[in-house]
Order: structure tokens, then C-alpha cells, then sequence
């Protein structure tokens, strides 16, 4: 299985698509994080809870876009035919799949640091600029970025296992977007007691930062896990019985 | 597993060239199908066919569109599973190979690239799936005269080099089997005349190979025998020089077994 992750990571490092969703990724990170941090009113931006509006961004995007990373690696793929020559030299297509939960999940930490780190900048320079005090604590820089690097690890496999079982690449990406931005909010708003178990907010969970409407750190990683590891079997199930066109 | 190469190719030699071959292959067939099926709903793309090539040959396997040519080939190279029957590559499902890529190399589809890849990368990644040293690359680069480009990402390529590229996927494990859907389309005269030469070659070291086509001028020249399906089954398994013994052409063979067939 060495073999398939090396090919894997040289599949990544070898195409622009990476640097263009990480670039978009930062674009979308920043955007959401000063518009939050310079246009909401100053009394609503006072305490801890109030900040999480600005902060939550870096995780959330780090994870969705952890999603399109996985999605693509797969329907990518299947896109644009190299998955015959990849199943020509690999026929064990579970190692295939395997290979490309473990690569995109590592590409996956990359994109949920780089999310976080942007989004603590930023957002910190700019309620600093605004002279309203940055209410992060030391757990906070702790657990943000580790929570942000373990959400979009596990948010990679959930984009890889559900690209196997669509197949289509923009069926695939909008579901995930869809899914994140406008499901669960709906959820989160209308069904909270549920909502909160969905896996965007279990991902937003794992950073600590909304203990109120979030399940608890540890929990959210376990639930966030979980999701991971049924969706990359389900896409496994279907890679291994599936005819290739 | 090399038998010396021959210089020079007249189709009146080609039955003193299996004996030599005798010893460098075992005697199983190099493929065999045998019985093989493959509905898609009520459609049946393959039906009970059954044929085996040996090796040290170059076959032709030959059908109007629509055969179940590619079928066929995607069901003996695991990427389809059959209804019924089988599908053997040197005795086994080609799931259950070894080391596939050095066995059997294949091009099924002449774009099966990121665009945004550049031709030397798309072969490394192959290359490290398959355990191939990376010096392997660059000598089929070389082969198929694409150093120039290696560094190109492959959506600048014309349509012959992207079949170029694709061969050399397919070679990058020296394999003994070579399998080409459809090999001719976008080749230029001299590239067709390149990949003519390269196939004589690859079948004179005792190797195999199974190029399905349907431009029959093309097939007469290249090959030994021809496998003839249509809607599926087969009309007929033949060596070339028997046709031509019998003074017919393969145009003549094709067009009757394939309008018998339809009438």
C-alpha cells in the first residue's frame, strides 16, 4: 500500500487543482473573518461567544474544503479516465481507496491549518485595529488548530467516500457545499438537538469554540470519526463492485 | 523470457516462429475466454464467447461499433465484472496478478489523462503504484519520442502523442501482453507506420498482442490472426495467412460474416 499512497501524493502535488482550492480556500477564509470582524457592531463582538462569529470560519472552510479535496481525488478521477490506468496498475481497487483516504487526509491537514491560521490572524488584526480585545484563550490557540487540522483530516475521507458512491464531480462538490452551508444551518436553527450531531457541527465542535450549541471536543472527534469511517466504507463497497466505464 | 529477436517479418515465416516460441512460453494459453457473458440490464454486450490467443502473436480482434469489443477487453483486464464465464489472462483474473503492469499492459481509451498533468508526471504516478523505477520512464520517453513534451502538461498534447503517452503507460512493466482498443484512431501515416514496426517487434520477442480496430487495411498489415464478433458472439477465429491462402481478402471474410449476420 506504500506504493499506491506514494502514487497518491504525487497525484496531488502534480496539478494546480490543490494550490487553486487552497488559494480559494484563503479567499473565502478571508472574506468571511473581516466581514464578520469589521462590520458587526462592537457590543456584539465583546464577548468570547460573540467572537466565535468571526474565528468559526477557519475551521468550517478548512473542512469543507478537506471535502472537495477528498471528492476530487475520486471523481477527478473517474472524470477524466486516468481511474482505468490507476486500476490497470492497482486491480485491488480497496488499496486504491485506502491510498487516497490516507493522501487526501493528509492534504487535509494542511488545508484545515492553513484555514485556522488564516482565520486567527486576520481575525485578530482585525478586532485589534478596532480596539475590541481578542477574547482567545491559551486552550483556544491549542485547540483550534489542532481541532481545525483533525476536522478537515476527517472531513477529506467523508468527500472521498461520498465522490466514490456519486461519481459525478459537481454532484459531488455542491452536495458538500449544500450539505455545510445550508442544511446544516437549517438544522442547526430549527432542530438543534439534532443538528448538532450532523458532521459539519461535529466538526466545528473538535475547536472548542461554540461549547454552548456543540457537542464537547472529544466527542465531536469521535463522532466526526465515525462519519469518516462509514462514508470511506460505503464509497469502498461501491469503488470494489462498480464496472468502470 | 527474451527469444532473439528476428530482423526481418514476411507473413510466409509466421508459422516458423511458433516452435521457437514453444520454449519461451508455457503452453497455456496467453488469454482465454471461455463462455463469457455481460448484460447491462436486458442489453447483452457479450455472449457466450469463447476464444484463447497464444503466445508470440499479434491478434486482430475485429466488429462493427457496437460488438462488445471493449467489453470484452474491460472484462478480461478486471475493470467489468462478467454475467457468466470467464475471462483468463495467463491462467488467472486479472484481479488476481501479481504484479499486473508486468505482465499485461493496456490502453483502452486514448485520453485517460489530467489535462493539467504534465505526460513525464502522469507516467510517474503509474510508475509508483506499480513498483517500476523511475529510470523507466524516461526510457519509454525516449521510446516513444516524448521528451521533448515530458514536461508539458498533457492538454497541450496533439492527439498522436496522447497515444503515444498511453503506450508508454502501458509498457512501463515490460510486459509479455499488450491489449489496444482501438490503437489506429488520430495516428498519422508515419505514427501508424511507427506503431506497425513497434507491435511486429514486441510479438517477434515471443510476446502477445490483442489490438482491436476496425480499420481492416490497417489489421491486414499488422497481424496473424483476426477474432471476428458481432452482436456479441463470435463469427470466426482465423489466421490471416489461411484467408490469404484461400485467396480471399479479410475485407471479403469481414463484410460476409458481419452482413450474413445481419441479414
Amino acid at each position: 500500500m506504500t506504493a499506491q499512497l506514494r502514487a497518491e501524493l504525487l497525484k496531488h502535488r502534480s496539478t494546480f487543482t490543490n494550490l487553486g482550492l487552497l488559494l480559494g480556500m484563503l479567499g473565502l477564509v478571508l472574506l468571511a473573518v473581516l466581514l464578520h470582524a469589521l462590520s458587526l457592531p462592537a457590543d456584539r463582538l465583546d464577548s468570547a461567544s460573540d467572537q466565535v462569529e468571526v474565528f468559526r470560519f477557519g475551521p468550517l472552510l478548512g473542512a469543507l474544503f478537506a471535502g472537495l479535496v477528498g471528492a476530487l481525488a475520486i471523481t477527478g478521477e473517474i472524470r477524466h479516465g486516468t481511474i482505468r490506468p490507476t486500476f490497470l496498475m492497482t486491480p485491488r481497487r480497496g488499496r486504491v481507496v485506502a491510498a487516497k483516504v490516507l493522501a487526501s487526509g493528509l492534504v487535509g491537514i494542511v488545508f484545515g491549518l492553513v484555514a485556522v491560521g488564516a482565520a486567527v490572524g486576520v481575525g485578530s488584526a482585525a478586532l485589534a485595529a478596532r480596539g475590541v480585545p481578542v477574547m482567545l484563550d491559551g486552550s483556544d490557540y491549542t485547540l483550534l488548530p489542532a481541532g481545525g487540522m483533525a476536522a478537515a483530516a476527517l472531513w477529506a475521507p467523508i468527500g472521498l467516500g461520498l465522490g466514490a458512491l456519486l461519481r459525478n464531480q459537481v454532484a459531488t462538490l455542491v452536495a458538500i457545499f449544500l450539505w455545510l452551508f445550508f442544511v446544516e444551518n437549517l438544522l442547526l436553527d430549527f432542530v438543534p438537538g439534532a443538528g448538532r450531531f450532523a458532521p459539519g457541527a461535529a466538526a466545528a465542535a473538535i475547536t472548542g469554540l461554540d461549547p454552548d450549541r456543540l457537542l464537547a471536543p472529544a466527542l465531536g472527534v469521535l463522532l466526526l470519526a465515525l462519519y469518516a469511517a462509514v462514508t470511506a466504507a460505503a464509497g469502498t463497497i461501491a469503488a470494489l463492485r462498480r464496472d468502470v466505464a | 523470457m527474451q527469444p532473439e529477436a528476428r530482423t526481418e517479418t514476411q507473413s510466409g515465416e509466421q508459422a516458423r516462429r511458433r516452435p521457437a516460441l514453444a520454449e519461451a512460453a508455457p503452453r497455456e494459453p496467453v488469454i482465454s475466454v471461455h463462455a463469457l457473458t455481460k448484460r447491462y440490464g436486458d442489453v447483452v454486450a457479450v455472449e457466450d464467447l469463447t476464444f484463447s490467443l497464444e503466445a508470440g502473436t499479434v491478434t486482430g480482434f475485429l466488429g462493427p461499433n457496437g460488438a462488445g469489443k471493449t467489453t470484452t477487453l474491460r472484462l478480461l483486464l478486471g475493470l467489468a465484472r462478467p454475467t457468466a464465464g470467464e475471462a483468463l489472462v495467463f491462467g488467472c483474473r486479472y484481479r488476481e496478478l501479481d504484479s499486473p503492469a508486468r505482465r499485461v499492459g493496456a490502453v483502452l481509451e486514448s485520453n485517460d489523462f489530467h489535462p493539467g498533468r504534465s505526460g513525464r508526471d502522469h507516467l510517474r504516478v503509474l510508475a509508483l503504484a506499480a513498483e517500476i523505477p523511475r529510470s523507466r520512464v524516461e526510457e519509454l520517453l525516449a521510446l516513444v519520442e516524448l521528451e521533448a513534451a515530458a514536461g508539458r502538461r498533457v492538454k497541450t498534447y496533439s492527439l498522436g502523442m496522447r497515444q503515444r503517452l498511453g503506450l508508454a503507460g502501458a509498457l512501463l512493466g515490460d510486459p509479455e501482453l499488450l491489449i489496444l482498443d482501438e490503437p489506429a484512431n488520430g495516428l498519422d501515416p508515419a505514427g501508424m507506420h511507427w506503431l506497425r514496426g513497434f507491435l511486429r517487434r514486441f510479438a517477434e520477442e515471443g510476446r502477445t498482442v490483442l489490438v482491436s480496430s476496425h480499420v481492416l487495411a490497417e489489421v491486414a498489415q499488422t497481424v496473424d490472426r483476426v477474432v471476428i464478433i458481432d452482436r456479441g458472439r463470435l463469427l470466426t477465429t482465423v489466421p490471416l495467412a489461411e484467408l490469404t491462402g484461400r485467396g480471399q481478402t479479410l475485407e471479403e471474410v469481414y463484410l460476409g460474416l458481419t452482413a450474413g449476420e445481419a441479414s
